[in-house]
């Protein structure tokens, strides 16, 4: 390993420099560097360019008119309305809209699994909206890792879908072999570690699943020791506790309440009409010893009316065996069996494997009547039958037995029945489906109106007992042992591993038995400390990259030796310690970062200074960028006053669908609904929506720290041609006519501070307003939806 | 024409810096570092031709990808052991447990295999047309997949990765080589009329490299998504708008001389513009003679096969006009093998289905390219996920998945004709002579393109990312 913990700059402490001057201590730094390249700051940004700028950087939105205008005419020194709007800005809820999104493209945050099922994760939403909250209020950055990685701890259940984020296969898709679901597991706790190590650690800790990491000294074991920190983390859903969670506990009483006076209510009417208890799942029929030598089921129906099924049929002898085995010999048939995936063969009947995720179940082809046989090898005496039900639950059915002897001379008979069975709760039939002895249809209706309502009641209990559900992960309290794997080969065990931190960044002191929660917040307090060298210098470094385009390291999760040094080392580690003892508030580091002369700069280029530092990684003009696809769709939205400012909740679809095996349709028009921010679209893994897509959005497969900026035909064909864009260009027109005046030039004028928040130049003026006589003012609209001064930051 | 005339005729490229498309230029300058050899992005020409590492017999690809795992041991991999054991258990492996459950015993291929061509390739009833190509074929026997769930494994074989995210070959090579064509997207996903393979758009998807790269999905059914323009919208307001947000582009140019992405956007638009063009009519299949239409089998009345004889049509058109990357899908998303190569239930009656629609075209396509003389500079891809098991499930009347061992083949482009290479154990069990595994299959890819895998790179998170990840090995012996 060529890489030693003391020499790679990221480990080393971060390094506290005194700054004599008296100016901006960013500006300091950053001068330094332009003065050893011989360059200069750039002049400051005209002043609407700079509002349109923060506004877009803080908020993802261009100003509004009055913003402008407030801002355009206030008598008061720059610096002082600058700082002032700067505070409204962060103020703001947009604020949190705008730089959540930066956070889930970090951990590739998505509300389906991904995979070819790409099923939807429908309880997901409430950790996007913690992280907004958590945004707005300026929660310190040691409080956002606790909650995210120990929020159960402090009863904050929604953050802990931070270690969901990643796609992870179904069980369903999992092979049953024994190698497939031990790398299922391995997978799962895989994402689980790319996703703490890369965005809060800054390492590819990943890496080394598999062998030693080949540019780091991060070794194998490092990797299986994170792995055991989070040994205990199941995927799925947990109680999402808070008001809501009160309110419905305040319920489950009154609610129980009711619901056993129901039951009572229903067990009077059982017994009044002589009615035997209803199915079991796994159900047994007692009757006299018999002689039999086959036996069969005769089904009429199923209580949800899928095709009838079972796991297993057991027919007991009086001397307790099980004739109906296929290894004593029995032979199943059946009316039909399912051609599926997996067998649903008679033959799973007698098979005597009765774990259903082990085994198959027999399935009738067809919906309907069906039967199924089981002819014993030598006739026995028999005196009960048990029966699992499959994925369909029997309702009515006869039992019968055929005694020994020549076919002419002997005859079914019946051994059960269930004609006087009380309906299950999940029956569903219609009541002129269901057919009991005793009971009149009438009679049979009521009954079924009061198992309904029975139904209800139990599932609405259930669901209040259960409390509300986010998609977040749960941890069992005891987690079972972590093994360091050959070659990341999970059939190759080798020594037990305990729960540890990457070994170049210390110990955190855990034994292979700790228990849960220790493991976690024994992680909470190491990266959370104070002189922890990569926590505070990975996150100033990302917020430095949404303000500047690029950060300080140009490879924002990866701090080790394959990403880049950092450009301003020692501003960066300024930062870091300013940021921590700021309290790590995020709103103060943005504060500091906007009111330095650097970031107000203009961002025209100079000849010479390109030369130098064409990618202006030196910072001596405001670099400019093309906005993200979020930014241009609520952009859009916004100057057309169309844009819904409901926060939180379920998202709005893209999709005619939200997840599944087929093809993803685009929806084509929207609504208020889907004119929400886009943050709270629900983001489906894998699929690109339409339009917006294009422009680099990123998949939610691999995390993504840092977005691609390409410029492609597509993204022009979208942004042209779509109905969308068309439509809201439409909507802009009507706008400005509506407000804007009611002269063409007049118009021109309105739209132009609307969108760019500035007056057109003659030149610009002359073209539009051509084009407004000859083409209408929707052509107008369009054409500045296109532009790049619209779509960029400038 | 529907942006503007004048947003063709006046390119002005200005001058290179690295201000645009920032990400490529890090990624080329890291890969510079390290000592690989990353192609130069022009950020207002991402589709420009670039230069391989070295001359390569191939310049472009034409891959047919077999949704839902074909069956080898039904098709190309003639297996006489099975057909004698037919009804044993698999030796060795009687209760193997596979991705579905249960195996039941060896089951003889379902069609008759017999020898086809010069070469007396061995290949089954099912598929006689590619029989009859067999001498222009070369036969990979022993590919081996890590995943046996079609979704994971369908990125093993299209992103050399399990995991979602990660770049196609089709966008490395993309990214790689450019487009050799001025007014086509330099890489095509050609869906299957019935429907999107299980993979998705993971299969033509950019991943971490820039989204230039990406796929562009259209076929004879499904059209570029807003190629042209609101059907409300009149040419002359197109062309209008389009002349007008040129003017507005230059001005704003003017303000920002020298920087890289605002000309890379205009020339978004021109390229945009020719698109409009040029796609519909490369898309417009009126013009091929009835004798070509009748090759691929697009005048049957089968519907699905007549449209997927488009497809391949459309591909032939795409490798004519410069696009560099065509994949053709065959067999659409999980549906209990309905609609795909799935056969685990009733494989017999449904791959009938899908022979019809797959045979006649895919034969039609590689007899088109060489009688245009397209095949020796076009290497045919024929792919899947993974194979099946030369047993029925218990229960069923089809096969489960089978990761250890299937086949897949190559043609023309630089590769040996009429010839096999790497085999099955007896049975078609498992690969067991020269076992390939998808890197090995893409870092041949790769070098019939005159690139070297292990040089192809783009730093993302902490790795200099390949295709091959840190395995592949060219396929010396199949090189012609």
């Amino acid at each position: 390993m060529v890489l030693a913990a003391e020499t790679h700059w990221s480990l080393q402490p971060m390094k506290k420099t005194v700054i004599a001057d008296k100016g901006h201590p960013i500006d300091f730094f950053i001068a330094q560097k332009l003065e050893q390249e011989k360059l200069d700051f750039s002049p400051p940004a005209h002043r609407t360019t700079l509002l349109r700028r923060v506004c877009l950087d803080l908020t993802g939105l261009p100003p509004s008119l009055a913003l402008t205008q407030a801002f355009a005419n206030d008598p008061r020194e720059t610096a002082v309305v600058y700082a002032e709007t700067v505070d409204q800005l962060l103020a703001s809820p947009r604020y949190g809209e705008r730089w959540a999104q930066h956070w889930l493209d970090v951990i590739r945050w998505a509300e389906t699994v991904g995979f070819e099922t790409n099923a939807e994760r429908t309880q997901a939403w409430p950790y996007r909206d913690w992280v907004i909250s958590a945004l707005n209020h300026d929660m310190p950055y040691d409080r956002f890792i606790l909650e995210q990685i120990a929020g159960d701890t402090v009863g904050i259940d929604a953050a802990l879908g931070f270690l969901l984020a990643g796609p992870a296969n179904l069980a369903g898709q999992i092979g049953r072999d024994e190698q497939a679901m031990r790398s299922a597991r391995q997978d799962e706790l895989d994402e689980v570690i790319r996703t703490v190590s890369q965005s809060l650690l800054g390492l590819t800790v990943g890496c080394a699943r598999c062998h030693n990491h080949k540019f780091d000294p991060i070794h194998q074991k490092d990797y299986y020791g994170m792995q055991a920190i989070f040994a205990g983390l199941q995927y799925g859903h947990r109680r999402l506790r808070g008001q809501q969670n009160d309110a419905w506990t305040a319920q489950v009483k009154p609610t129980a309440k009711k619901l056993a006076a129901l039951r009572g209510q229903l067990e009077a009417q059982r017994l009044k009409h002589g009615l035997r208890p209803a199915l079991e799942t796994i159900h047994t029929e007692h009757f006299q010893p018999i002689l039999a030598q086959s036996v069969r089921m005769k089904i009429k129906a199923t209580a949800d009316g899928q095709p009838a099924s079972l796991y297993e049929f057991e027919v007991w002898s009086t001397d307790q065996q099980n004739v109906a085995l296929a290894s004593n010999r029995a032979q199943p048939s059946a009316s039909s069996f399912a051609l599926a995936n997996q067998s649903r063969h008679f033959e799973n009947l007698t098979d005597g494997l009765t774990d259903n995720r082990q085994s198959d179940p027999w399935v009738a082809k067809t919906v309907g009547p069906a039967w199924i046989r089981v002819d014993l090898a030598q006739a026995a005496i028999i005196e009960r039958i048990v029966w699992h039900r499959g994925p369909s639950m029997l309702a009515d059915y006869e039992i019968e037995v055929l005694p020994p002897g020549e076919p002419t001379r002997v005859e079914w008979q019946r051994l059960a029945h269930t004609e006087d069975r009380l309906p299950r709760l999940d029956d569903i039939r219609p009541a002129t489906d269901v057919s009991l002895k005793s009971l009149s249809p009438a009679q049979t209706e009521n009954l079924l109106l009061l198992i309904a309502t029975v139904r209800d009641q139990t599932t609405e209990l259930a669901r209040l007992s259960a409390g509300p559900q986010v998609y977040a992960a749960s941890f069992g309290a005891e987690p079972p042992p972590t093994w360091l794997l050959r070659r990341g080969n999970p059939m190759q065990r080798q020594e037990e591993v305990a729960p540890a931190i990457p070994a170049l960044l210390g110990e955190i002191g855990l034994q292979p038995g700790s228990a849960e929660p220790n493991r976690r917040l024994e992680l909470v307090k190491h990266l959370t400390h104070r002189h922890h060298p990569l926590t505070a210098r990975v996150l100033v470094n990302r917020i430095w990259q949404h303000h500047f385009g690029t950060g300080l390291v140009s490879t924002p999760s990866d701090l080790g030796r394959m990403g880049e040094s950092p450009s301003h080392p020692r501003l960066l580690d300024w930062l870091a310690l300013e940021f921590i003892a700021q309290g790590w508030s995020l709103k103060k580091l943005h504060r500091l970062i906007v009111n330095s002369r650097t970031y107000q700069q203009s961002s025209r280029p100079r000849s010479q200074a390109l030369q130098v530092d064409a990618e202006t990684r030196l910072l001596w003009r405001f670099p400019p960028r093309r906005l993200e696809a979020e930014a241009i769709r609520d952009s859009i939205l916004f100057v057309n006053a169309k844009l819904n400012l409901k926060m939180g909740g379920p998202g709005f679809d893209f999709f005619n669908q939200r997840g599944g095996l087929s093809d993803y349709s685009d929806r084509e028009t929207f609504e208020e609904d889907g004119w929400r921010r886009m943050i709270y679209a629900h983001k489906v893994r894998m699929q690109a929506v339409d339009i917006f897509g294009a422009f680099d959005c990123p998949d939610a497969g691999q995390m993504s720290p840092r977005r691609s900026r390409s410029i492609t035909p597509l993204q022009a064909l979208s942004l042209m041609n779509s109905p969308f864009v068309n439509r809201q260009a439409g909507f802009l027109a009507q706008r400005v006519k509506a407000e804007g005046g009611d002269n063409s030039p007049a118009q021109i004028d309105y739209a132009f501070r609307l969108v760019y928040a500035r007056a057109p130049e003659k030149s610009e003026k002359k073209a539009l307003l051509h084009l407004a006589g000859q083409h209408g003012l929707e052509q107008v609209c369009r054409v500045l939806f296109n532009s790049s001064e619209f779509v960029f930051i400038q | 024409m529907s942006l503007s005339a004048c947003l063709l005729d006046r390119r002005q490229f200005l001058a290179g810096t690295w201000q645009g498309l920032s990400a490529i230029a890090l990624g080329a300058m890291l890969a510079d570092e390290a000592g690989a050899t990353s192609p130069k992005i022009d950020p207002s020409r991402p589709y420009a031709p670039r230069q391989p590492h070295f001359s390569p017999p191939a310049q472009q690809v034409i891959e047919v990808f077999c949704s839902g795992a074909l069956s080898h041991v039904d098709t190309f991999d003639y297996k006489p052991e099975l057909i004698r054991y037919h009804g044993q258990p698999l030796p060795g492996q009687e209760r193997l447990i596979s991705f579905q459950g249960p195996n039941g015993n060896l089951t003889q291929p379902l069609w008759e295999f017999r020898p086809r061509g010069q070469c007396q390739k061995m290949v089954s009833d099912l598929l006689p047309h590619i029989g009859t190509m067999a001498d222009d074929i070369c036969f990979l026997h022993s590919l081996t997949n890590k995943s046996n769930t079609h979704g994971p494994a369908e990125n093993v074989m299209n992103t050399g990765f399990a995991f979602d995210g990660f770049p196609s070959k089709g966008a490395w090579i993309n990214y790689a080589l450019g487009s050799l064509g001025q007014n086509l997207p330099a890489f095509v996903a050609i869906e299957d009329p019935r429907g999107m393979p299980q993979s998705g758009p993971n299969n033509w998807a950019h991943g971490f490299l820039p989204a230039a790269f990406q796929g562009t999905p259209f076929s004879s059914t499904k059209p570029i998504r807003h190629l042209q323009p609101p059907p409300d919208t009149t040419h002359s307001q197109n062309r209008a708008a389009g002349r007008t947000l040129a003017l507005l582009e230059r001005e704003n140019q003017q303000r920002f001389p020298g920087d890289q992405e605002l000309a890379a956007r205009l020339a978004s638009y021109q390229l945009a513009a020719r698109m409009q063009l040029s796609v519909p009519e490369v898309a417009n299949l009126k013009d091929e003679p009835p004798h070509i239409r009748r090759l691929y089998g697009a005048d049957s009345s089968n519907r699905a096969k007549a449209a997927f004889a488009e497809n391949c049509i459309l591909a032939r058109r795409l490798v004519e006009g410069g696009v560099r990357f065509v994949q053709i899908f065959n067999g659409a998303y999980a549906s209990g093998g309905r609609l795909n190569w799935d056969g685990h239930s009733q494989l017999k009656s449904q791959y009938e289905v899908h022979a019809q629609i797959l045979d006649q075209p895919v034969a039609g396509l590689l007899r088109d390219l060489k009688q245009r003389g397209l095949l020796d500079s076009t290497l045919v891809v024929f792919a899947t996920e993974f194979g099946r098991m030369p047993m029925f499930q218990v229960g069923t009347y089809g096969r489960d998945h089978n990761p250890y061992g299937f086949t897949c083949w190559l043609a023309g482009g630089g590769v040996k004709a009429g010839y096999s290479y790497g085999a099955t154990d007896e049975f078609g069990f498992k690969a067991q002579e020269n076992v390939l595994t998808p890197h090995d299959f893409h870092a041949t890819i790769l070098h019939l393109l005159g690139l070297d895998h292990e040089a192809l790179t783009f730093y993302h998170n902490g790795i200099q990312r390949r295709l091959t990840d840190v395995h592949g090995r060219v396929i010396q012996e199949i090189l012609a």
